[in-house]
This record gives structure tokens, sequence and C-alpha cells, in this order.
């Protein structure tokens, strides 16, 4: 690759003495040119350098500039004397112009690299000193290298990072940050004895900003059904329809205030029209500006749930509004030892606190040891808030086919997953030889 | 547009100046705010990517959310390794004022990486392809490019020549007071994947049982399978493979008690295999010989069968800028008896049509005439309805088409937690 091979364990190589003769005879070689200009006082030892770690190889064509200054602070660069054994020609030149000195590099990558080739231009600002045309030059210069190291093994221990904290939002943008978006979708299948239809469609309207966030929504669902065996007919439907709100409102980096709504219509769980209104709070233990990478948020929602029923439910109600509060704990994290999503959610009602719910979510993955990994996904829940079921009940299809909500205490589902590997984790090799058999699979988020 | 006064010419020379010198002084630097404005604007092609985490790392960028709308679109793909990582594949290429600069960066992750350690390593790769545009830019000068040397020395030879294996169990449970269901499986593989050989071994063991009450009545129904899996690939050149699967297997649901099926095979890719990430074309034959013993007596009044089958298919998959295409058309029959076939066509188009709008399109279809393995008499209504005993049928399809249209802001920059993601809307639909 691009780089002098570096000294792999040091106790390997004193052991092997001569291995470590032929790595001085190489590094020798490569360092002639700057050997020659630090040559020891005649007369004195010189004790054995150690072998140069490994960089990429460049060599830099800049009439009145000292390579070697322009990248002394760049440990991933070794400028070499001669055009031949440099991965990377730069060739930088100058011209005077109105503000101060323009530079103009040119990069031209060889060996491995050829093809790879760039030009950039710097320069200092209206009224700056030369220096700060050189510090320009010299960083357009460390810019345009990246990319070479990039194809190399040293890419890994480079750091890039912006020096200073910005806002996402300092951007012109005509709409405000308001964005839009329609879908439809129609999903068909079907074999000779049976044939499924569903139809989903939605609208929405988002604002999402630091400080505010509102998002709008409507949509509805579709599905039919339809078994047909010499002796036996069975048809289904299942639909429903949604409009839907939320508004947030950031108080600093631990606290929101805001409220979301929800008016919306489902046959599986016997609403005809359900309207849900819920102010909320949340306080996030850790700030949400770590989000990507922890969050423990604790969600207040306190408010009124008003129902219009299909059928009359088995407490003799076609219509109620009652009110209620609910309190939800969610804890997040994203760490190099593994994944934990984890959500706890408890509600009820304020007009008999018998009717309650209580919902525990969990996704974890983790990495046990090198190459045992861990996984759990899943939930439970308690359920005693099913106050939409029909009398009527449910026939033999619907309870099998999961067409109507079921009168029940609780429900469950959870995947556990152990894995262990071994062996090579050496081989990067991509070979999609005999792989293109396998079908893709979809992803359908809602 | 004319100016009126001297001043305000002034003012707009000052201006085009300010924008035109691309690393300015310190002294005369505009703050960090303005830099950002005419920060490069991405869009980022990738469906494995956390796109959170890549906006909250990589700041000196924004971020659009339209392809068009985009000076640097970042594809990024993925496809295994031989060691059981992944390579990711990230393709910048240049648009409007950026036209022409494009580059491609590779990253390996490792078999033993976390999800963290991944998206440490996406960003990193993802940062480094993108100095070439951000050095035309004035926030350039605020970057810090900072580099440790490695502290652990080389790894050594591969004493494991190239082999990974993988032990797992997965375990299933659902239920509610009506319903419950659980599954479980159990695997092994091995497999040894150099540029030109590619041997896999897998066994795999899969139950399946669920309980419905209704009206008093408990009804119980299984489902269980066994499967070795063998395949051995040998590259020829950049086009041509040679080989064979190898497959010994037992179902309840396809009524086979032993099923033993060696299957040689030759394939043909019309892009070089080295293009596969973004490209692919294959043909593929495979002519195998099948030996099945029943459970039950078929409507051919068989206990078992020895039979040859041949298939061919076809599989183009896509995926460039404008979107991606992902088909599969293939055929099967048996020897003894032509009219004994099966012929497939899966295809997965994604295009962005133009500006906001994107069009999905999704199906497959079969056209069944090998049913050889169907169970005499009939099914009962839970078989029917949960699909547990393969049904007679002639055909079978999917077919899924949508449409999504966004406008608005093309800005995507805001990561904002608040709230999680309660009241969201819509529908994506993503295909790997």
């Amino acid at each position: 690759m691009t780089i002098i091979p570096s000294s792999s364990g040091t106790s390997r190589f004193s052991v092997r003495r001569r291995t470590v003769f032929v790595g001085l005879v190489l590094a020798g070689l490569l360092f002639l040119g700057q050997g020659l200009a630090r040559a020891q006082a005649p007369g004195q030892i010189p004790p054995p350098p150690p072998p140069p770690p490994p960089a990429l190889l460049v060599f830099i064509d800049a009439p009145g500039l000292d390579p070697l200054a322009l990248t002394k602070d760049l440990g991933f660069v070794r400028p070499v004397p001669g055009p031949e054994d440099a991965r990377v020609l730069v060739r930088i030149t100058s011209r005077p112009v109105d503000t101060g000195t323009e530079y103009s590099l040119s990069f031209v990558g060889q060996h491995e690299f050829v093809g790879v080739n760039d030009e950039l231009r710097a320069s200092s600002g209206p009224g700056a000193g030369p220096e700060e045309g050189l510090k320009a030059a010299g960083q357009s210069l460390t810019l345009g290298l990246v990319r070479y190291v990039a194809r190399t093994p040293l890419s890994m221990n480079l750091r890039i990072a912006l020096m200073d904290k910005v806002s996402p939002t300092a951007v012109s943008d005509p709409w405000n940050f308001w964005v839009f978006s329609l879908s439809a979708y129609g999903m068909f299948s079907g074999v000779s004895t049976y044939s499924s239809q569903m139809y989903f469609g939605s609208f929405s309207a988002q604002r999402v900003t630091e400080s505010f966030k509102i998002k709008l929504a409507a949509g509805g669902m579709l599905q039919k059904d339809q078994y047909d065996l010499p002796d036996y007919q069975y048809s289904s439907s299942l639909d429903s329809k949604y409009v839907r709100g939320l508004s947030v409102k950031s108080l600093g980096d631990h606290w929101s205030i805001g409220g979301g709504f929800v008016v919306y219509s489902s046959l599986f769980s016997n609403v005809r029209r359900g309207i849900e209104l819920m102010p909320a709070v949340e306080y996030d233990v850790f700030p949400y500006s770590q989000s990507t990478k922890k969050q423990l948020r604790i969600l207040y929602q306190v408010g009124l749930k008003s129902f219009e029923y299909f059928e009359e439910t088995i407490f003799d109600k076609t219509r109620e509004s009652l009110w209620g509060q609910s309190l939800t704990a969610t804890l997040e994290l994203v760490q190099p030892w593994g994944t934990v999503s984890t959500s706890l959610e408890g509600f009820h009602y304020f007009h008999d606190l018998t009717k309650y719910r209580l919902e525990l979510t969990s996704e974890i993955s983790l990495r046990i040891l090198q190459g045992l990994d861990f996984n759990l996904w899943g939930g439970g829940s308690w359920i005693h808030n099913q106050l939409s079921l029909p009398k009527a009940g449910s026939s033999f299809e619907e309870v099998i086919l999961q067409r109507k909500e079921q009168a029940t205490t609780y429900n469950y589902f959870f995947m556990v997953g152990l894995s262990f590997s071994f062996g090579s984790v050496r081989s990067n090799v991509v070979n999609p030889r005999f792989s293109s058999s396998g079908g893709s699979s979809i992803h359908i988020e809602m | 547009m004319n100016p009126r006064t001297p001043l305000r010419a002034l003012k707009l020379l000052a201006i085009t100046l300010a924008l035109a010198v691309p690393l300015a002084a310190q002294d005369a630097a505009p703050d960090i705010e303005t830099l950002k404005k005419s920060a490069p604007k991405v869009f980022i092609d990738c469906s494995r990517c956390d796109i959170e985490y890549i906006k909250t790392e990589v700041t000196f960028v924004n971020y659009v959310r339209d392809p068009k709308e985009a000076q640097v679109h970042v594809l990024i793909t993925y496809q295994g390794t031989g060691g059981g990582g992944q390579e990711y594949t990230l393709s910048y290429s240049g648009q409007l004022e950026y036209k022409g600069i494009d580059d491609v960066i590779r990253y390996f992750s490792n078999r033993t990486d976390t999800d963290d350690e991944v998206r440490q390593g996406i960003v990193k790769t993802l940062k480094m392809g993108l100095m070439a545009y951000v050095a035309r830019t004035p926030i350039a000068r605020r970057l810090a490019v900072t580099y440790a040397p490695p502290e652990k020395p080389d790894l050594g030879p591969d004493k494991w020549k190239f082999w990974v294996f993988n032990l797992s169990f997965d375990g299933h449970f659902s239920g509610q007071k009506s319903v419950s269901e659980h599954s479980f499986d159990i695997g092994f593989s091995a497999n040894k994947i150099t540029p030109n050989l590619k041997l896999k071994l897998a066994v795999e063991a899969d139950y399946e049982g669920d309980r419905y009450v209704y009206d008093g009545e408990t009804t119980i129904s299984n489902r269980e399978s066994y499967e070795f899996d063998g395949l051995l690939g040998w590259g020829l050149d950049e086009h041509w493979t040679v080989g064979a699967f190898f497959e010994v297997s037992s179902s309840t649901y396809e009524n086979v008690r032993l099923k033993f099926n060696p299957e040689p095979a030759v394939e043909y890719n019309i892009f070089p295999y080295s293009q596969s990430t973004r490209r692919q074309l294959c043909f593929q034959y495979r002519l195998g010989l099948e030996s099945v013993r029943y459970r039950e007596e078929t409507i051919f009044d068989k206990m078992s069968e020895t039979l040859l089958q041949e298939s061919l298919s076809v599989n183009l998959n896509i995926k460039e800028k404008w979107g991606s295409i992902t088909t599969s058309l293939s055929g099967s029959n048996y020897m003894h008896d032509f009219s004994k076939y099966q012929v497939n066509l899966w295809a997965g188009i994604s295009v962005n049509l133009f500006k906001g709008l994107r069009a999905n399109l999704t199906g497959g279809g079969s056209w069944i005439h090998d049913q050889l393995n169907l169970v005499k008499g009939e099914a009962t209504l839970e078989e029917i309805l949960l699909r547990r005993r393969e049904l007679a049928t002639t055909y079978e399809y999917f077919v899924m088409v949508g449409l999504s249209y966004s406008f608005g802001s093309i800005y995507t920059n805001v990561v904002n937690p608040r709230f999680g993601s309660m009241g969201g809307g819509g529908i994506s639909i993503s295909m790997n």
C-alpha cells in the first residue's frame, strides 16, 4: 500500500535481528534525503533509529516554500525528496492578487493512486498578512491529501472535526423548514384459493427546528381478504383512518412541553370515532444534544379521550368521554458495547382506577464477548382498559385472523437470540458469486 | 440587479469578494453561522445508516432532502465480506458546481463490531470523502485534521485460513388470552470465502407452534423443518463461476420426510463481479437430482420418488443515483415431464422521477405446476387459514405500488429528539 512497513510488535523484532537489519536498510534507503540532512557528527556512534512509522509518501514541489515546514504537523504524511517513490505529487504555485497571494495546489496520484487527482485554490483574505495566505495554503494541502489517506489503513487514526459549534438551522431557507409529503401505496397478493388487497394513503406536514417541532399527518388504511375454496368462502375487510398532530417546544437542554391530538376510526377496535387530546411535558435526564448516544426521557401526558362505538360495548355504551393520564420512561443507548432501547408506559382513566394499562417494550443488542452477541426484542402489556369491546363477540375467522380486538388481560411477544461466531476476522474479501439467487427484502414503516 | 448608489455598489463588491475568496483571513473572518450557509449541500443515499448520528457528527456540511438539490450525492452500498463483516462503498458524485469531482472510498466493518462502532467507521470514512468538496468552501478553514499513530501492532497472519463459524439460537414467543405462538430456530454455519472460492455449509432446525382458543375449545397447530445446505462456488474469471448447491431437508409444511437434492451449477455475470455492489446481471443454470420421501401419500399416489430437475435464473441488480432496480426471473422443470414446471418473477424498482417525487414498484408472481408433494385428502380450516399445509394452486402473486411526493424546505440538518417519534405520519418503504 502507500505506507512503509511498520514495526509489527517490537518484541518480535528484537528476537529476529536479521529482520531488524533488513528493516533498517530499507528505512535507510527511504530516508536517504532526511538522513543526510540530519547526519551525525563523526566519531559518535549512532543509536539504531526505530523503524519509521507508516505514512503517506508525498513529493511537494513548491518553489519558495519549505515542504518540511508545510507538513510538520501532519503525522500521516512524510515528504520524500524525489517524485519516484511518492504516492502523491503536489505542486504549489503562487501569484499575487489584489488581496494578497493566491496559491494553486495540484494533486496527482501515483502508483496505486493513479487517476486520483485534484486542484485546489487558497488565498489570504483582504487585508491579511502573508502568513495568513501560507496558513490557508497549508490547510488546503492537508484537506487535499485526506482522500489519499482515506485509501490506506492510516485512515482509521485520522480525526476530522469542525472547531466550532454551529446551529443546524444556519441556512437560508425560503420554506422556513416546512416539509410536506404525500404518499399512496397499494398491495395486492393471492393464490388460487386466497387473495388480499391493502391500500394506504397519507399526507403530512412538518416543521422541525431545534427550538420547536410541529407535525401534522392524516392517513388511512383499507385491507380486504377473500378465501375461496370449493366448499368454503369467506371475506373480511378492515379499515382505519386517522388525523394526528404534535407540537413540542424546547425549554433548555432537558425539558420540553407540548401536546398531541389524534382523531381516528378503527374497525378492529370497534371505534367509529375516537378523539384524544393530550397535553404533555417531558424531561430528559441526559441533555437532548446527546440523543444519538444516550437518552432517558420521562414523558407525562394528561387529557381527554372521547369515543363513539360501531356496536354497543360489553359495558352497554355507544359513546363516552373520559379523562386519563399516562407516564412513559424511555431509555435509548447506542454505545460501543451495544444498543439498548426500552420503554415503559403506564396509563389509567380517572373515573375508575382499575381501568389501566401497563406496557413494556424493549430492544437490546449486546456484545458479551468478542464474537458472542445477545439480542432481545420484545414487549408485554397488562391490559385492563378495553372499554370498546363489542357485546356481540366475534366469529371464528375474526379470532383466528385477528380481525377484531379480543378481550384479554395481557399480551406479550418477545424474541431472544444468541449468536456465537469465531474464526477469521481478517478477510475483507467480497465474493458475490452464486449469491444473487436470494430475493430482496422489503421493509415497511408506518 | 443594478446598484443605485456607489455605496451599494461597494457593498456588493465586498460581499462578492468575500464569497469568491475561499480561504479568507481570520481577521476579516465571517462567523461560523455565515460559513455554514455556503457549506456543501449533501444528500446521503443509504438505507442502513444512522442518519441522525451522521447529522450530529458531521456538522460542516448541509443536508438536503432530495438528491436533485444536492451538490454532493453520496451513495452508500454494502456487501458482506468473507470475514462476516460488511464492505461499505461510499460513492461520491459532485453535482451542480461540483460536477466532475467524484470519488469512491471503502470502509470495512468487522463481524464483531457493534452498531456504534460501525456508525463511527462510516462517519469517519464519510468525512474523509467530503474533504474534496469542503476544501472548496470557506468553512474549510475551521476544520481540524489530527492524526494519532496506531498503538496496536499488526495482527500477523490469519491462522483461521479464512474460515468463519457461527452458532445461533433464536426464540420467538407471543400471545394473549385467546392466541399464543412460539417458535425456535437453531443453526450452525461454517463459511470460507476468498476472492475465487466460496464454501458455505449450514444446518438449521425450525419449530413453530400455535395455540388458539375459540368457544372454550383449544386448537394447537405445529410446523417444523430441518435443513442442511451446502454451497461450493469456484470463480473462473471476472464473469464465470462453477460449483454446486446441496440440500438435505425435512418439512411438515411441504409434506417432505426427507429430501436429498444435489445441484451442480454454473453462473455467468455480464458485469464484472468486482462491480457487484452497484450492478449485477447474472444468469445461473442448475441441473439437480431430487430424491424425496413423503410424510403422507401425495395426490399422485406416491410415497417417494427420485427425479431430475433443471432451472435457469436471471438476476439484475442496479443501484444508481436515480434509484435502484432488483429483478429476478427464474424457471424450473422436471425432466421426466415438462408440464411439471414453475416460473417465478420478482421485481423491485424504486426511482426518483423528479425533484421530490419517488415511485416504487415491488412485485412478484409465480406460475406453479409442479406441486408433486401435495397431500391427498382435505386440509382443516385452521390449516387453511394459518397456512400450515401447502395447498394446490396454479399461481401466486404479490404486487405493491407506491408514489410519494415531498416539497417544501430542502434542508434536513435538524435532529430534534423531543417527545420521541410521537405523532409521526406517513409510510416509508425501503428495499434491501
